[in-house]
Order: C-alpha cells, then structure tokens, then sequence
C-alpha cells in the first residue's frame, strides 16, 4: 500500500469565516491520478463541504483551474506523480476575488475580455467561404494563440496583473491579438486603440510568466509583443 | 507615446548591442600594456571613432536605461500628473547626464 498524499486545502468561506485557514487530508494514491480525482477524493469521502469548480475532466473547458504546489495548473491534466511529491497545496487561483474555497469569481476576467470585444465580426464585403487557408502562413501563425480556453492560469500567474486590476491581462491581449491578425476582422483598428493603452499592452513587461503556467502552452507574451509593433504601425499609417 | 518610446528602446538595444561590442574590443586590441596610465588612456580617447562609438553608447545607453526605470515607475499606480512630473524629470536627469558625459569626454580627449 503506497503512502497516501499530504493534501492541504485552502479554506474559505467569505460569508461565515473571518479569515482563510488551511484543512489537512490523508489521501489514497492511485496510478495516473489526477489533482482533480484528490479533490473529488476529499469531497466524496472526507468533507463534502469542500468547493471547487470541475466540468470535462479532460482539459478543454478550463474550470478546474487551481493554484497547486506554487503553480497555476488545471486539476484534471496535472498528474499527482508529476508533483514528485506526496505534500501536495491546493489553493484558489491568485489575482482573482474568492467565493468559496477553491471557486473563484472570473468576472473581473471575463469583464476584459469585453473590453476588446472577444468575438470576431467580418468584414461585409468578404462573400469568399475561406478567405484564409487552412495551410496559409497567416493561418498557422495565430493557430497556437486560438487554443486558449480561459482558464484564467494566465492571468492568475502575471504580476502585471497583481499590481493592477485595470490591466488587460494576458488571456484578454492574447484573443484580441488573434482577431486584430485576422484580415476578415472587420474592426480590426478599433479593437487595437482598445489595446493600445498604459493598461493594455504597455503594462506588459515580457516576464513570461502567462507562458510558463499556460496548460495549452500559448505564449501569450509573443501575441502581446506582436501587438506593440503592430501600434507602432498603426502610429506610422501601416496598419490599417 | 507608448508605441514610439518602446520602438526607441527597441532600437536602443540594437545599437548597444554593437557599440559596447566595439567599444570593449577596441579597448581590449588597443590596450598597449598592462598597467594602464593616465597618458595612454587620453591617447585613446583621442580616436574620432572611439570619440563617436563611446558618445553614442553613452546616449543610448542612458535613454535605454532610463526608460526601464520609468516602465517600472509607472507599474506603481500613480495619476497623470504625477506621470508626467516623473517623465519630465527623467528627461532633465538623462539630457544632464549625456550633457555632462560629453563634456567629459572631451575635455579628457583634450578637445574643450
């Protein structure tokens, strides 16, 4: 029988508890356990009360995003032996406001992403089914940038982010970046004067940290930095 | 402004990058003997390209400097006014010191 895992929780429950505490749980490893399956362990079988945010189990829809063992990781795609140790710290994300436990409130998050207008809105004239090839150069350079699913680990890891709740963040730069490289896009200047601000992408020091914690491995400091030089170009009437 | 202060430190870099190359492998292939004396550095320093490559790196090297000291400046939450204080005052402190440097140089090289 292996050694059951060291878990501690993070507590916290802003309507009752006066400050955040830690609980401390004895949990059994199984192979190719997942933090999630840990978490689910400990509501199921040691204290229902336990809160936390989960849907697919299988990366893509980035709910479970949780900060453990000093890292922004998604629970189902971070395997318990990949910590390579049985003391395992599971806490709410950072730079986000708590609701319960490991829940945290994304609305701040999703309330940038508005700003840039996230959605992609074409241009009328475009009448052609694919104006951009799947192969296409312009194609492949944004194809990394789309696989983002909002988790959040982005935005909870950047510093730029905890020193200002008016920064754009990292996830939010990132999808405009994709739209505004996107020659269908039909406001494609508009959505880069949004950007082009001391809280947008100025605010950016290219620290990297969005990269190193993102699950979907986007470096969404290379989107931010293309969309500097794209204000330069704007400034000097290239972009348009 | 943003986008043309960051395009300069941008070009900055680049042109540090070469003139502190030159101006190190100058030193280094010019150096005439260990110790090195007063007289021999004003030699040096007498160079024309030596004079331009060590007033560029110079300028360049203060206006790089000073805008990332300034970047971080402004990640501290401070109003407009106070931005545009602290711009002005970085501005005065790095024309003071090119202005000062230059002078320096010169009158070391002899040409003041």
């Amino acid at each position: 029988m292996p050694e059951p895992l060291h878990v501690k929780v993070f507590r916290f429950n802003p309507e009752s508890d006066v400050a955040p505490k830690f609980d401390h749980f004895q949990v059994p490893v199984f192979d190719n356990m997942a933090i999630l399956d840990v978490v689910m362990h400990i509501q199921n079988y040691l204290d229902r009360s336990l809160s936390f945010r989960f849907s697919c189990r299988i990366g893509m829809c980035g709910s479970c995003a949780m900060y453990v063992n000093g890292r922004a990781r998604l629970a189902c795609r971070t395997q318990v032996s990949s910590l390579k140790t049985r003391d395992i710290t599971v806490m709410p994300l950072p730079n986000f406001p708590i609701i319960r436990d490991l829940v945290v409130d994304m609305e701040p998050f999703f309330d940038k992403w508005k700003k840039i207008k996230p959605y992609y809105l074409p241009k009328k004239e475009i009448d052609a089914p694919v104006t951009v090839q799947p192969d296409s150069d312009e194609r492949e350079f944004i194809d990394d940038m789309l696989d983002c699913i909002s988790c959040g680990c982005c935005y909870s890891a950047c510093s730029m982010v905890a020193t200002h709740k008016d920064y754009l963040g990292p996830a939010a730069l990132n999808r405009a970046y994709t739209l505004i490289a996107d020659k269908r896009d039909a406001i494609r200047v508009e959505r880069l004067k949004a950007v082009d601000r001391s809280y947008g992408v100025w605010r950016c020091h290219t620290q990297f940290n969005c990269a190193e914690v993102c699950p979907k491995n986007i470096v969404p400091t290379r989107s931010i930095q293309n969309l500097k030089r794209r204000c330069v170009l704007k400034k000097i009437g290239v972009f348009k | 402004m943003h986008a043309w202060t960051w395009l300069l430190q941008r070009i900055s870099a680049v042109i540090l990058l070469i003139v502190v190359g030159f101006h190190i492998g100058f030193l280094h292939f010019s150096n005439t003997g260990e110790p090195l004396n007063y007289g021999e550095v004003v030699t040096r320093l007498k160079t024309p390209i030596l004079m331009v490559f060590d007033v560029l790196l110079l300028i360049f090297g203060i206006y790089h400097a000073l805008y990332g000291v300034y970047s971080v400046f402004l990640d501290f939450d401070s109003g407009k006014k106070e931005r545009v204080l602290v711009f002005a005052l970085f501005v005065a402190v790095g024309v003071g010191i090119v202005g000062f440097g230059i002078f320096g140089l010169l009158y070391t090289a002899g040409s003041l």
